[in-house]
C-alpha cells in the first residue's frame, strides 16, 4: 500500500496559495509532516481527507484516485482535525457507537465491543457516559483520535494529535500509534520535532506550501551532519550575526542566547561544533525561507 | 473607556458586509416603494404625503424586528461567539463602560443603518415623477418635517425599544437565540393587541398596549381625509405620547437592569452543573495499553443506505424538536392558529361558530408566515448543524455518500412538516372541543391537512435547501430565503403579478364549503402542487450538487464539486423533474391561458378601457324592453353544466324606430356558453356586427320596431366549464349549491358597469374623467329606465328548472307543480303580478323549514326556509326577522306584495346576501353558522334580515329610476328599515352601539375615498354613504321629528311610487319631497346639512361634575364644545355653521343589561336642547348617583371624533 501524491496545487480564493506542486509518496507505516503554522500541512491533510477541492495534480492511494473517488476513500479513512467540535449534549459512548455505525460497523455486538475498546485505549472509559460538553481539552482530543481509529482505517491522517495533551499521555498516544498495523499508512503533522524522531520512519517538510525536504530523519539529519555550530553570544549581537553568517535557531540556555548556524566550516573560534538533530535541520529547511517572506 | 469602546464598535461595524447589507435592503426597499407608488396613499393622497410616510416608517419599523436583533443581539454575543471573552474582560474595562460602549455604538449603527429607508424614499420621491410609475402630480414637494417627525416619534422609538430588549436578552442570558424568540414573544404580544382592537370599546387600553404605536397611531389618522393626510403630520399628543412613553421607558428600564445586573464573572460562567468528582485517569492506564482494539467488518450496502438514511432523519429530527428556538417559534405559530381561529371569523363583530374548515383557513393567516420562517431557520440549522459545532471535518470524512447525508437532512425537515401541519389539526380540534362544538369532521382535516398543506410545506423545504446549500452562510441564506419570499408577496399583493405560474409555491385559492365540499378546486390543486414539486425538486437537487461538505468554500472548488456530484444519477433525476416542471406548466398555462383566458390585471385594465372606447357609442340607445320572460333551466350539477332557455315577450317603449337588437354577453368567463338557438318572432336573426373581445353582438330588426311593437324572442344556451382558471372558482354552477340570475343571458345594449371607474386609470388610458356614472334627477333617460336593470321595467315572470333527484330548485313564484321525469327533478314556478327583472336560480340539497306570518287582518305569509341540512343553528332567527320586518313594514309604509318569503343558503364562494322578489339568498357564512350565544353581539341574521326584507318595499315595490341618488332610495330605506325594527325589538336605548358602528364605518370609508364623497342626494356608487351616512341621518331624522310622523311620509312615498307602470320613475327630488314634507321648518336645516351637504359635527365634552344636594339629589355641571363644520367632497372644511343646533344632552347611570341580556344605557336626564356652537354649560338635577355625562350620548349626529361625547362625571371636590 503506497500514497502518492504528484504535483498537487490548490490556491484559495482569497489568492493564498496553500499548497505549490506538492508531490509525496508516502509508505505504509507512520508519516510525519513538519512545517511551521499556514505551512499548509493541514490543506494537504484535508485534502486527502476528501474535505477540499485541489486545483491540479493527483493522489492515489493503489488503485484509489483520492481526489475523485472520494466514498471509496472515506470508507478506510480514519482523520482527526486539527480543530473539531462534538455535540455538547451527547456522551461520548454514544456518539463512538453512532460514528462507528455510520463507518459501516453494522454489527451491533462488533460494535459494542469496539467502542468499549476504544473507550479503554483512550482512557475515556470512565467518563464514557458523561455528555461530550463537559469534558476538558485532553479529553476531547483523547475522544477525536477514538473516533479516527474506529472502523479499521488503512489511511489514517492525525492533524497535531497530541495538542494540548499533557506528557503522560502524549505518551499513551504513541503507543496506541505505534501498535497500529502495519499495513496502515498514518500521516501525523506536528510542530513538535521530537515526536517525528521517535515516531517516523519518513517525513516531509513543508514550507509556505512546498515540499523542502523529504526522507528518513536520521537521512535527513546526516545530511547536515557537521555542519552546525553553536555559540552563546549576548542577546543585543544577535542581529549582527544573523547579517553575518545564517543562524538557523535561537534559543536561551540559563539566561544566555545560544544560536545555531548552518555553515560547512567552522565560522570562527569561537562557534563550537554542535550535534546535527531533526531539529537543526527543519531550522535550517524554514528559517532562510521565512525570512524571504517577510523581509 | 466608553469612548474607545463606543468608536471600536462604530468601527468595526463600518466595516462588516452586514451592516452595508442592512442598509442596501432598507434602500432598496424604499426606492421600489416610492418610485413604484406602492406605498399606503389611496387615490386623493400624495404617495409622499406626511401621512403616507408616518404610515411606511411605522410600519417598516414593525418588520424592524428582525434588523434589531441582527444588530442589537450581537454586541455582546459576538465575545462568545468568538471566544475572546476569557481575555478580553481581563483587561481593564468595568462592566458599565463596555455594556454602555457596546451600546451605544450598536443602536448607534442601528439608527443610522435604518435611515436607509429614508434615504431611499427621499431618492425615490424623487426620481417618482419622471419615472412614470405614478402620475407626477401625485406627488408633492419634499419635505424634511414630514420625515423626522415620525422617525423620531415612532420609526426611532420602534427601534429603541425592541433593541434594548434584544440587548439585554443576549446580555444576561448569554443566548443569541433568544433574540429570535424575543422577537415571537414581541410579535405575540402584537398580536394580541391586534386581536382586542376588534372590540371598539377598549381603544385606549389597545393603543397603551401596542408597543409599536401602529394602534394609537392609527386611531389618530383612521378618520382623516385625502386633504387632511395630505397636510398635516400626526400629532404627538394623548394616548400615543403615553404609549411611547410607556415602551421606550420599557426598553430603558430593561437596558438599565442589564447595565446593573451584568457581571464579567457570571457572564464567563459556563453553566456547569454541579460536577461529580469522579475522575481519576491514571488508574487504568495499564488496563488501556493492554487493551487491543479488536477487528471489525464493515458493510456498505444500499439497504444499510437506507437504515443509515433514516436514523440519519430521525436524529435531526429529535435535534430540531429538541431546539429551543424551534420550540419558541412553533409555539408562538401555534398561538396565532389558536387565536386567529378563536377570534378568526367575525361578521361585524359577531364570532361564528368553530367549523372545520374556519380551524383550516386560519393556516393562511400568520401560521404560514411564522411556518415558512421556520422552515427557512431549520434548514439553515441543519445544513450548519456539524459546521456549527465544528464536527464538519469529521464528518464530512465518514463513509456517507452524499445523498445519504443530504437526503436525511431534507427527510428531517418533511418530518417536522408533518408535525407542523399537524398542529393545525390540534390547534382546529381544541378550539372546537373548548367551544363545545363536536362536530370534528376528520375527512375535511385531513383531506385539506395532508394532501393540501403539507406538499405545499414540502415545496418552502425544497426552496430553503436550495438557498441554504448555496449560500454557505448561515445568516446569509435566512436573509435571501426570506426575502425571496417577500419579494413573491410584494410582486403578488403591491405589483400585481398574480400569474400562479410564475410565482413559487403559489397555486389558486381554495374554498372549503358545508355544501359543496371541496368541490371543483382538486383538478388544479392537483396540477399546480406537481408543477411546484417538480420545481422544487430542481432546485433540491441543484442545491444538492452545489451543497458543502468539507471546508472549501471557494466558488471554483464548489463548481468542481458540483460537477463531479453531476453523474449520471443526479443528472437523469434533474432530468424527469425538468420534464416534469415544464409539462405540467404547459398544461397548466394551457388551462388557464388558452382555455380560461387568464389575463394580467394590467391586460384587464386595458380591455376595461377598450370596451369604452369601442362600445360606449352604443351608451343609452333605445331598445325593446322586456316585459313577459319564461325560463326553461336544465340544470346538470353533477356535471357542472346546464341548459337554459328563456322567451321573451319585448315591447319598444321608445319613440324611436328601433332597427337592432343589440346583445351585451360581456367577454368570455370561466363559464363556456353556447347558443344552441335564438329567434326573433320565430327567425332566426341576421348577425350584423360583432365585437369579439367584449362578446358584443348588433343583430337587425327586419323589419324595424316600431314605438309601442311587440316582439318575441328566444334564446337557449348551452353552458359548461372546461379545465380550470389560475384563479377564481367560476361557482355559478356547482355540485352542490348552484347560484345562477338573469346576468346568465345578455344584456341590451352597452352597461356602463364595465367600464373604468378610478381616475387615475382613466387619465392613464385617456378617457374623461367621470364624476357620475348615472345621470341627474331630471335626465329624460335617466327617468325612463329602472335603476337595476335597463332591459326592462316590471315584467312578468314564469319557468320550469330541472335539477338532479336529490337537489330542490328555486326560482322566483309560486311553485306550481313539482314531478320526477327521466330521472330529473323538475319544478314549475309562476309569480303573480310584477316583479323588476331581477331572477335567481339556485339548486342544492335542501332542507326546508317553514312558517307562517299572520297580519293584524289575518292575511297570511308563508315562510319558507332553504338551507343546507346540518345548518339549522339559526332558522329562528331569520323567522324572526322575516316576521318582525313584514310587521313593521306592513304596518308603517303598506302592505307586503306576495304571499311568500324565502331565504335560500347557497355555498360560501362569496360573502352577501341579496334580495330578489319574494327570495333573499344568504350565503353559507353569513348569519347560518353565526354564533349568537352573546347577546350583546349583533345578530346581524336579524338585522340584515330586516334590511333584505326592506328590499321587498324599497327596490322591488319602488324601484327607483336610473337617475344620481337612486340607490338611496333603496339601500338608505332599507337600512334605515333595519334599524327600526332593532330599535322596536331591542329598544331605543341599546341602539347607541349599532350607531356608532355605523359611524365608524362612515368616518373610516370616506378617509379613503378615491375621488369625492357625494351627498346623499347624488350619490351613485359610494356604498357607504348610503347604508353608513343614510342610515344614521335617517335614524336621526325620525328621532328629531317623530318616528310616526317621518314613516307617514315615508307611506304617501310608497303608495305614489309603489310599482309605477311608467316612466318618469322615482328620484331623489321626489323621495326628499316627502321628507320635508313632515319636517317643521325649525328642523329644515338638518335636511339640508344632512341630504345636501357633508356635515359633520365635532361635539364633546370637556368637563363633567356633580355636587350633591341635600334632599338625596345630585346637581350635574357638563361644560360642552360643540361646533359643526361644513366639508366639500375631499374632505377641505368649506365652512362653520353658526346657528344653534337641536342636540341630545343627557346624565346616565351604569350601563344595564335589558331582558333580552343586551347591554343599554340607563339615562336620568335626557333632554334636547338648541346648543349653540361654542363651549357651553348646562346643569341638571338627578334622583340618582350620576355616572356618565354627555352630549349627543346615542352618537345619532354624524361627528368627527364619537369616542369624547360621553365622559365619566366627577364629584366636585369645592
Amino acid at each position: 500500500m503506497e500514497l502518492k501524491i504528484e504535483n498537487l496545487s490548490k490556491t484559495y480564493s482569497n489568492g493564498v496559495q496553500a499548497l505549490k506542486n506538492v508531490s509525496l509518496d508516502i509508505p505504509q507505516g507512520m508519516f510525519g509532516l513538519l512545517g511551521p503554522n499556514g505551512a499548509g500541512k493541514s490543506s494537504l491533510m484535508r485534502t486527502l481527507a476528501t474535505l477540499q477541492q485541489a486545483d491540479s495534480g493527483s493522489a492515489t492511494l493503489d488503485d484509489i484516485d483520492i481526489l475523485n473517488e472520494k466514498s471509496k476513500v472515506r470508507k478506510i479513512l480514519g482523520y482527526l482535525p486539527q480543530e473539531f467540535g462534538v455535540y455538547p449534549k451527547i456522551s461520548s459512548y454514544n456518539m463512538l457507537d453512532h460514528i462507528a455505525s455510520l463507518k459501516g460497523v453494522s454489527n451491533k455486538g462488533e460494535r459494542k465491543d469496539l467502542v468499549e475498546s476504544l473507550l479503554t485505549k483512550t482512557n475515556l472509559w470512565h467518563v464514557r457516559n458523561k455528555s461530550l460538553g463537559t469534558y476538558s481539552g485532553g479529553m476531547k482530543q483523547r475522544f477525536g483520535i477514538a473516533q479516527a481509529l474506529i472502523g479499521d482505517p488503512r489511511l489514517i491522517i492525525v492533524d497535531e494529535p497530541t495538542a494540548g495533551l499533557d506528557p503522560a499521555e502524549r505518551v499513551r498516544f504513541h503507543n496506541l500509534l505505534s501498535e497500529i498495523g502495519e499495513n496502515t499508512i498514518v500521516i501525523l503533522s506536528t510542530h513538535i520535532v521530537d515526536d517525528i524522531s521517535n515516531l517516523c520512519n519518513n517525513m516531509a517538510i513543508i514550507c509556505l506550501g512546498e515540499v523542502v525536504a523529504k526522507g528518513n530523519p536520521a537521512d535527513l539529519t546526516n545530511s547536515i551532519k557537521d555542519r552546525i555550530w553553536k555559540k552563546a553570544i549576548p542577546k543585543v549581537e544577535l542581529e549582527n550575526y544573523k547579517d553575518e553568517m545564517q543562524v538557523i535557531s535561537t534559543h536561551l540556555k540559563a539566561g544566555q542566547t545560544i544560536i545555531h548556524v548552518l555553515n560547512d566550516n567552522q565560522p570562527d573560534a569561537t562557534f563550537e561544533a554542535s550535534d546535527a538533530n531533526l531539529e537543526d535541520v527543519y531550522f535550517a529547511e524554514i528559517t532562510s525561507r521565512m525570512e524571504t517572506v517577510s523581509a | 473607556m466608553f469612548k474607545e469602546i463606543f468608536l471600536f464598535e462604530i468601527k468595526y461595524r463600518f466595516k462588516r458586509p452586514a451592516t452595508w447589507a442592512y442598509f442596501g435592503i432598507l434602500l432598496i426597499f424604499g426606492l421600489i416603494v416610492s418610485i413604484g407608488g406602492n406605498g399606503p396613499a389611496s387615490e386623493k393622497v400624495f404617495v409622499n404625503s406626511p401621512v403616507a410616510i408616518a404610515t411606511m416608517l411605522t410600519t417598516i419599523s414593525i418588520f424592524g424586528i428582525m434588523l434589531s436583533s441582527a444588530i442589537m443581539g450581537v454586541p455582546v454575543y459576538r465575545d462568545i461567539e468568538h471566544k475572546t471573552e476569557n481575555y478580553y474582560f481581563s483587561y481593564p474595562v468595568t462592566e458599565k463602560g463596555y455594556l454602555l460602549g457596546r451600546f451605544v455604538g450598536s443602536m448607534f449603527v442601528l439608527f443610522l443603518v435604518s435611515l436607509g429607508l429614508h434615504l431611499g424614499l427621499i431618492i425615490g420621491f424623487a426620481i417618482g415623477p419622471f419615472a412614470g410609475y405614478v402620475e407626477p402630480d401625485r406627488f408633492t414637494d419634499f419635505n424634511f418635517w414630514h420625515y423626522l417627525q415620525p422617525t423620531l416619534i415612532l420609526y426611532w422609538t420602534n427601534f429603541f425599544f425592541a433593541g434594548c430588549i434584544f440587548f439585554a436578552l443576549v446580555s444576561l442570558t448569554k443566548k443569541v437565540m433568544l433574540a429570535y424568540a424575543g422577537g415571537a414573544i414581541l410579535f405575540i404580544t402584537y398580536l394580541i393587541t391586534l386581536t382586542l382592537t376588534q372590540d371598539i370599546e377598549n381603544k385606549n387600553l389597545v393603543s397603551l398596549l401596542d408597543p409599536f404605536g401602529l394602534g394609537p397611531y392609527n386611531n389618530i389618522i383612521r378618520y382623516w381625509t385625502p386633504e387632511e393626510q395630505n397636510s398635516m403630520t400626526v400629532p404627538f399628543s394623548g394616548v400615543l405620547v403615553w404609549n411611547r412613553l410607556i415602551w421606550v421607558g420599557l426598553g430603558f428600564a430593561a437596558f438599565l437592569y442589564t447595565l446593573f445586573r451584568f457581571d464579567f464573572i457570571k457572564f464567563l460562567n459556563k453553566n456547569y452543573k454541579v460536577k461529580k468528582k469522579d475522575e481519576s485517569p491514571d488508574q487504568k492506564s495499564t488496563v488501556a495499553a493492554l487493551t487491543k482494539i479488536p477487528a471489525v467488518s464493515k458493510a456498505f450496502s444500499n439497504g444499510l443506505n437506507l437504515k443509515l438514511l433514516f436514523r440519519l432523519a430521525f436524529m435531526e429530527f429529535k435535534n430540531i424538536i429538541k431546539d429551543n428556538f424551534f420550540r419558541a417559534i412553533l409555539i408562538a405559530a401555534v398561538l396565532f392558529l389558536f387565536f386567529d381561529a378563536w377570534f378568526g371569523f367575525p361578521i361585524y363583530g359577531t364570532p361564528s361558530l368553530p367549523l372545520t374548515y374556519y380551524m383550516l383557513e386560519v393556516k393562511d393567516f400568520t401560521y404560514i408566515i411564522l411556518i415558512f420562517i421556520l422552515i427557512v431557520f431549520m434548514t439553515g440549522e441543519v445544513l450548519h448543524r456539524e459546521r456549527s459545532v465544528n464536527y464538519d471535518q469529521i464528518f464530512g470524512s465518514l463513509p456517507l455518500p452524499n445523498r445519504i447525508v443530504y437526503g436525511s437532512k431534507f427527510l428531517a425537515l418533511v418530518m417536522v412538516s408533518f408535525i407542523l401541519v399537524n398542529m393545525i389539526l390540534i390547534s382546529g380540534v381544541l378550539n372546537q372541543i373548548v367551544k363545545g362544538y363536536f362536530n370534528f369532521e376528520f375527512d375535511k382535516y385531513f383531506t385539506d391537512l395532508y394532501l393540501i398543506e403539507f406538499p405545499k410545506y414540502i415545496i418552502f423545504i425544497m426552496l430553503a435547501f436550495f438557498v441554504h446549500s448555496l449560500v454557505t452562510k448561515k445568516f446569509m441564506g435566512h436573509v435571501i430565503a426570506i426575502a425571496i419570499w417577500v419579494l413573491l408577496f410584494g410582486l403578488n399583493s403591491l405589483a400585481d403579478v398574480n400569474n400562479n405560474l410564475y410565482l413559487y409555491s403559489y397555486a389558486p385559492g381554495y374554498t372549503v364549503s358545508d355544501m359543496n365540499g371541496f368541490g371543483h378546486f382538486g383538478q388544479s390543486l392537483f396540477w399546480f402542487r406537481t408543477y411546484w414539486l417538480a420545481c422544487g425538486g430542481v432546485l433540491a437537487v441543484i442545491g444538492y450538487l452545489f451543497w458543502k461538505r468539507g471546508t472549501d468554500s471557494g466558488r471554483k472548488a464548489r463548481w468542481a464539486l458540483a460537477k463531479e456530484r453531476l453523474n449520471i444519477r443526479t443528472l437523469s433525476t434533474l432530468v424527469i423533474l425538468l420534464v416534469i416542471f415544464l409539462g405540467t406548466g404547459a398544461f397548466i398555462n394551457y388551462n388557464t391561458k388558452t382555455v380560461n383566458n387568464y389575463q394580467t390585471v394590467e391586460a384587464g385594465t386595458i380591455g376595461s378601457a377598450d370596451y369604452e372606447k369601442q362600445l360606449s357609442q352604443y351608451d343609452k340607445i333605445a331598445q325593446p324592453k322586456v316585459i313577459d320572460v319564461k325560463v326553461n333551466a336544465d340544470l346538470v350539477p353533477e356535471e357542472r353544466s346546464a341548459t337554459i332557455k328563456t322567451d321573451y315577450i319585448m315591447v319598444n317603449k321608445s319613440n324611436e324606430v328601433i332597427d337592432s337588437l343589440h346583445l351585451n354577453w360581456g367577454p368570455e368567463g370561466l363559464l363556456k356558453k353556447k347558443v344552441t338557438k335564438f329567434t326573433l318572432n320565430g327567425k332566426e336573426p341576421k348577425l350584423g356586427k360583432k365585437y369579439d373581445d367584449f362578446g358584443y353582438e348588433i343583430y337587425a330588426f327586419n323589419p324595424p320596431l316600431q314605438p309601442s311593437d311587440t316582439i318575441s324572442l328566444t334564446l337557449e344556451v348551452e353552458a359548461n366549464y372546461k379545465g380550470f382558471p389560475n384563479e377564481g372558482s367560476g361557482s355559478t354552477i356547482v355540485y352542490n349549491g348552484t347560484f345562477l340570475n338573469n346576468n346568465f343571458f345578455p344584456s341590451f345594449g352597452y352597461s356602463s358597469q364595465g367600464e373604468l371607474t378610478s381616475d387615475q386609470d382613466r387619465k392613464k388610458y385617456e378617457l374623461p374623467i367621470k364624476d357620475y356614472s348615472l345621470p341627474d334627477q331630471t335626465d329624460p333617460w335617466g327617468l325612463s329606465n329602472l335603476l337595476f336593470n335597463d332591459d326592462a321595467d316590471y315584467v312578468t315572470f314564469e319557468g320550469v328548472v330541472s335539477t338532479a333527484p336529490n337537489q330542490i330548485a328555486v326560482m322566483p313564484g309560486y311553485l306550481q307543480r313539482e314531478w320526477e321525469e327521466n330521472g330529473r327533478k323538475y319544478y314549475h314556478y309562476k309569480m303573480e303580478g310584477e316583479l323588476d327583472f331581477f331572477y335567481n336560480i339556485s339548486s342544492a340539497e335542501y332542507a326546508v323549514h317553514k312558517d307562517v306570518w299572520t297580519g293584524k287582518n289575518g292575511d297570511k305569509v308563508n315562510i319558507e326556509i332553504f338551507h343546507h341540512p346540518s345548518h339549522t343553528y339559526n332558522l329562528d332567527r331569520f323567522v324572526k326577522g322575516v316576521k318582525h320586518s313584514i310587521d313593521y313594514f306592513a304596518e308603517n309604509y303598506g302592505p307586503y306584495q306576495y304571499r311568500q318569503m324565502r331565504i335560500l343558503e347557497f355555498p360560501r364562494y362569496s360573502t352577501f346576501a341579496q334580495s330578489f322578489p319574494n327570495t333573499v339568498p344568504f350565503a353559507e357564512s353569513f348569519g347560518w353558522v353565526g354564533d349568537f350565544s352573546d347577546p350583546n353581539d349583533l345578530d346581524y341574521v336579524y338585522t340584515v334580515t330586516a334590511h333584505e326584507v326592506a328590499h321587498q318595499w324599497w327596490g322591488h315595490q319602488i324601484t327607483p329610476s336610473a337617475t344620481r341618488g337612486a340607490n338611496q332610495i333603496s339601500e338608505s330605506m332599507a337600512e334605515y328599515s333595519s334599524l327600526m325594527v332593532m330599535k322596536k325589538e331591542y329598544g331605543v336605548d341599546a341602539m347607541q352601539r349599532f350607531l356608532k358602528e355605523e359611524l365608524d364605518r362612515y368616518l373610516r370609508s370616506r378617509a379613503n375615498e378615491s375621488k369625492f364623497e357625494k351627498t346623499l342626494l347624488d350619490n351613485d356608487n359610494q356604498a357607504y354613504v348610503w347604508y353608513r351616512k343614510g342610515g344614521l341621518i335617517l335614524y336621526a331624522l325620525q328621532d328629531l321629528i317623530g318616528e310616526d310622523n317621518l314613516n307617514r311620509g315615508f307611506k304617501a312615498y310608497t303608495e305614489a311610487a309603489k310599482f309605477r307602470p311608467k316612466a318618469p320613475f322615482t328620484t331623489t327630488t321626489e323621495w326628499y319631497d316627502y321628507m320635508k314634507s313632515v319636517t317643521p321648518d325649525s328642523l329644515k336645516y338638518y335636511l339640508e346639512d344632512s341630504f345636501e351637504k357633508i356635515t359633520l359635527y365635532s361635539n364633546k365634552v370637556n368637563e363633567a361634575s356633580y355636587k350633591k344636594l341635600d334632599d338625596n339629589k345630585y346637581e350635574v355641571t357638563l361644560d360642552i364644545q360643540s361646533s359643526k363644520n361644513y366639508f366639500d367632497g375631499n374632505g377641505k372644511l368649506l365652512g362653520e355653521g353658526d346657528k344653534a343646533n337641536l342636540l341630545e344632552i343627557g346624565v346616565f347611570d351604569n350601563d344595564t343589561i335589558n331582558n333580552q341580556g343586551i347591554t343599554t344605557k340607563a339615562p336620568l336626564v335626557l333632554e334636547r336642547i338648541w346648543v349653540k356652537p361654542g363651549q357651553s354649560k348646562y346643569t341638571f338635577v338627578t334622583n340618582k348617583l350620576p355616572v356618565k355625562a354627555g352630549i349627543d350620548p346615542y352618537n345619532k349626529m354624524i361627528d368627527r371624533i364619537p369616542d369624547d361625547n360621553l365622559i365619566p362625571v366627577e364629584e366636585d371636590s369645592e
